[in-house]
């Protein structure tokens, strides 16, 4: 407007004051809104008043951008929820066109649609109407009728029902990202207890040489990826791994209909071909909205000396004995397609063996080329760590899959006769209780912990808490009139990492030694505080005979998100 | 390897620590940083170097800190590594000391209050 203020009367200079006052005015409630339905009713009955009109109205385009509805309305006639084809009468022109539209003379302008004025019996002389945009484009309109004052709306009404606009436009953008962060935030809650309800419904790991070890790595939120396994009443073990087409919370729903399905039909000992012959009739009885299931079931003994195997549309299990590998491909098509269908199964000498059963996920892991690793990547994987024992195995072969490209969940079933040995041992040493040896045994447990695939976070913040301990031994506990040695134990079952350190000082009270609360600024206490923060649970005990202490600290590692105790 | 070198800059006594600060040598860190503390107005504690950090040498920086604060001087740890700051979020120490990206960020008095985050 400064552009025009060199050649304007003093009359008009005294109305684009008030003019200014009255858009700045507005523009600085609409940008407080919180309420957005309240603030536009609210600045559409003073654009109003301040044009002096006899009604005016907010128009808003819908979802599919192709309607406007009038959202906000004041006047004698109320045509709040009135709907307008985008491109249709002066509204709809208005936002097409991304044009403000002046119409002097209503009863004879082609634009205007008289419709509404029959039905109501209001008569709509002259009207204004300015688009309504963001960056993104057109969002609605602002339009006001017939001034009150006869006559018709002026070349400045216009440009300033162009200049309310703006902030109108601005207000509701804001308010409506503000909505989608809201529902964001929402979304991702209810996405958190989907994939905590998800892998709780996995089983848990079981020990004592039971053969089968399952790991699931969801790439999103929730996962379309399962498996299971179970006790049979002959005492061998039914298990099967399966994967429900397409990602998200419907595949994920339809992933625990399914997972349950293969539960209850598998649980009566039913022969693999059979089990998937029923669990797909009872699929195609309903329509699963062209999303279908590959799986593969199967039963073993506890030696896992034969394993009978049935797929449907599940990728190749894989055999790996002393170097060879054999595949096993499908017996059948996907499951929920085509009823009647039937599943080959498999009868597989698995003695000396290790059957591989894997979601396409892990085929589907991209290499640093963005390449798929396919079934050569798979073998090779599975040959670089098959010197390992089954869990630190796969833990060895994820880790590895983790710093490459997951595109997919990933979902692996291991099946092969298990030891029942005892915790697997990642360092042991005995070293003088003595401030200078701990730099070499901080470098002893970082590589004892890397091999053993803990995330680099994790083994420093285990490495100080070990060295705390270590160090509270070396001061407190020898002291500086003692000396002798401790012994440090790191073993690895289960999931759990177990750090035990034995000294021959004398006992130490436990009831001494307790953690301080952290973030305090003082210089002692901070070494236990440090390892209770670090550590799941520490256990100090005293020796009977009053000479030497244990210390045995855990922490469960989450490289599988499976790896719980015991449930059975 | 271990070490504690000293210098002036721009008026700013600097400490500079390097390697694994643990319970073999953390004393002699927290007699370096008291004794600059008891010879200079401005302190700073340059840990850029340092690879790892225990709670002795926490101690010791927490010593300084609390010294600095009594008599007012100027005191600040310069460059944290990532190693040490880990530690010191572990320890809910990062937001007690105040912590500086450069010596000429050392401020000339310590008055405020260590207050829990």
């Amino acid at each position: 407007m400064n552009s025009r203020a060199a050649k304007v009367t003093p009359m008009a200079a005294v109305s684009e004051a008030r003019a200014l006052a009255f858009l700045a005015d507005l523009s600085e409630t609409l940008a407080v809104s919180l309420d957005l339905r309240q603030t536009l009713s609210e600045a559409v009955n003073r654009i109003a008043d301040f044009m002096d009109a006899e009604a005016a109205s907010l128009f808003l385009l819908d979802e599919d951008g192709d309607m406007l509805e009038c959202r906000v309305c004041v006047g004698p006639v109320d045509i709040t929820g009135l709907r307008i084809p985008l491109g249709q009468g002066v509204v709809g022109r208005a936002v097409a066109d991304n044009r403000s539209q002046v119409v002097a003379d209503a009863t004879t302008d082609e634009r205007v649609d008289r419709s509404n004025d029959s039905d109501t019996g209001f008569v709509t002389r002259s009207l204004l109407c300015a688009p309504l945009a963001t960056a993104k484009g057109p969002i609605g309109a602002l339009e006001v009728i017939n001034k009150r004052s006869g006559g018709s709306f002026s070349a400045d009404d216009a440009e300033i029902l162009r200049l309310v606009a703006a902030p109108t436009s601005l207000a509701i953008n804001n308010a409506r990202m503000a909505n989608e962060l809201v529902q964001q935030a929402r979304m991702k809650r209810e996405f958190d207890l989907a994939r905590r309800m998800q892998k709780s419904l996995l089983p848990k790991r079981r020990r004592d040489g039971f053969p089968l070890l399952g790991v699931n790595l969801p790439a999103h939120e929730i996962s379309g990826d399962f498996y299971d396994y179970f006790d049979l009443p002959d005492g061998r073990i039914g298990f099967f791994i399966g994967d429900v087409s397409g990602k998200g919370l419907d595949a994920a729903l339809l992933m625990v209909r399914v997972a349950s399905l293969l539960r209850w039909v598998g649980k009566e000992g039913t022969p693999p071909s059979e089990w998937l012959v029923r669990v797909n009739e009872e699929l195609c009885e309903s329509s699963l909205d062209g999303r279908f299931v590959c799986a593969l079931v199967g039963q073993c003994d506890r030696n896992a000396e034969y394993v009978d195997i049935a797929a449907a549309g599940f990728p190749p299990a894989m055999l790996y004995r002393q170097g060879e590998f054999t595949e096993f491909l499908s017996g059948g098509a996907p499951l929920g397609i085509l009823a009647g269908m039937s599943f080959e199964g498999q009868h597989i000498d698995m003695r000396g063996a290790s059957l591989y059963c894997f979601s396409d996920g892990v085929t589907d892991v991209r290499d640093a080329q963005r390449r798929t690793i396919g079934s050569e990547g798979v073998r090779a994987l599975i040959s670089r760590h098959a010197g390992a024992s089954a869990e630190p195995r796969l833990r060895g072969m994820f880790s590895e899959l983790k710093h490459l490209r997951l595109v997919d969940d990933t979902t692996l079933l291991l099946i092969e006769r298990m030891h029942a040995h005892g915790p697997e041992v990642l360092l042991k040493r005995r070293f003088p209780a003595r401030a200078e040896e701990m730099r070499e045994i901080r470098s002893l447990l970082r590589g004892a912990l890397d091999d053993a695939g803990i995330e680099r976070d994790s083994r420093d913040k285990l490495v100080l808490a070990v060295d705390e301990a270590c160090c509270n031994i070396i001061r407190h506990a020898y002291g500086p009139k003692d000396s002798g040695d401790i012994h440090l134990r790191v073993t690895m079952d289960a999931g759990v990492l177990e750090f035990r350190l034995l000294d021959s000082a004398p006992a130490v009270d436990p009831q001494c030694v307790r953690a301080k609360p952290l973030g305090e600024c003082r210089s002692g206490g901070l070494g236990i505080a440090l390892i209770d923060t670090v550590m799941d649970e520490w256990i100090m005990r005293g020796s009977p005979d009053g000479c030497g202490n244990r210390l045995i600290m855990r922490k469960r590692i989450d490289v599988n998100s499976n790896n719980g105790e015991d449930r059975e | 390897m271990n070490g504690i070198e000293q210098e002036t800059i721009d008026g700013c006594a600097v400490i500079r620590l390097q390697g694994e600060v643990d319970l073999s040598w953390s004393q002699q860190v927290r007699d370096a940083v008291l004794a600059a503390l008891g010879k200079n107005a401005r302190v700073g504690v340059e840990l850029s170097d340092v690879s790892y950090i225990d709670s002795s040498g926490i101690a010791a920086l927490v010593e300084g800190f609390q010294h600095a604060r009594s008599k007012g001087t100027g005191f600040a740890l310069v460059a944290v590594s990532d190693a040490v700051r880990a530690v010191l979020e572990l320890a809910r120490l990062d937001r007690v000391f105040p912590i500086v990206a450069t010596v000429q960020d050392v401020p000339a008095t310590t008055s405020v209050p260590a207050t829990k985050p």
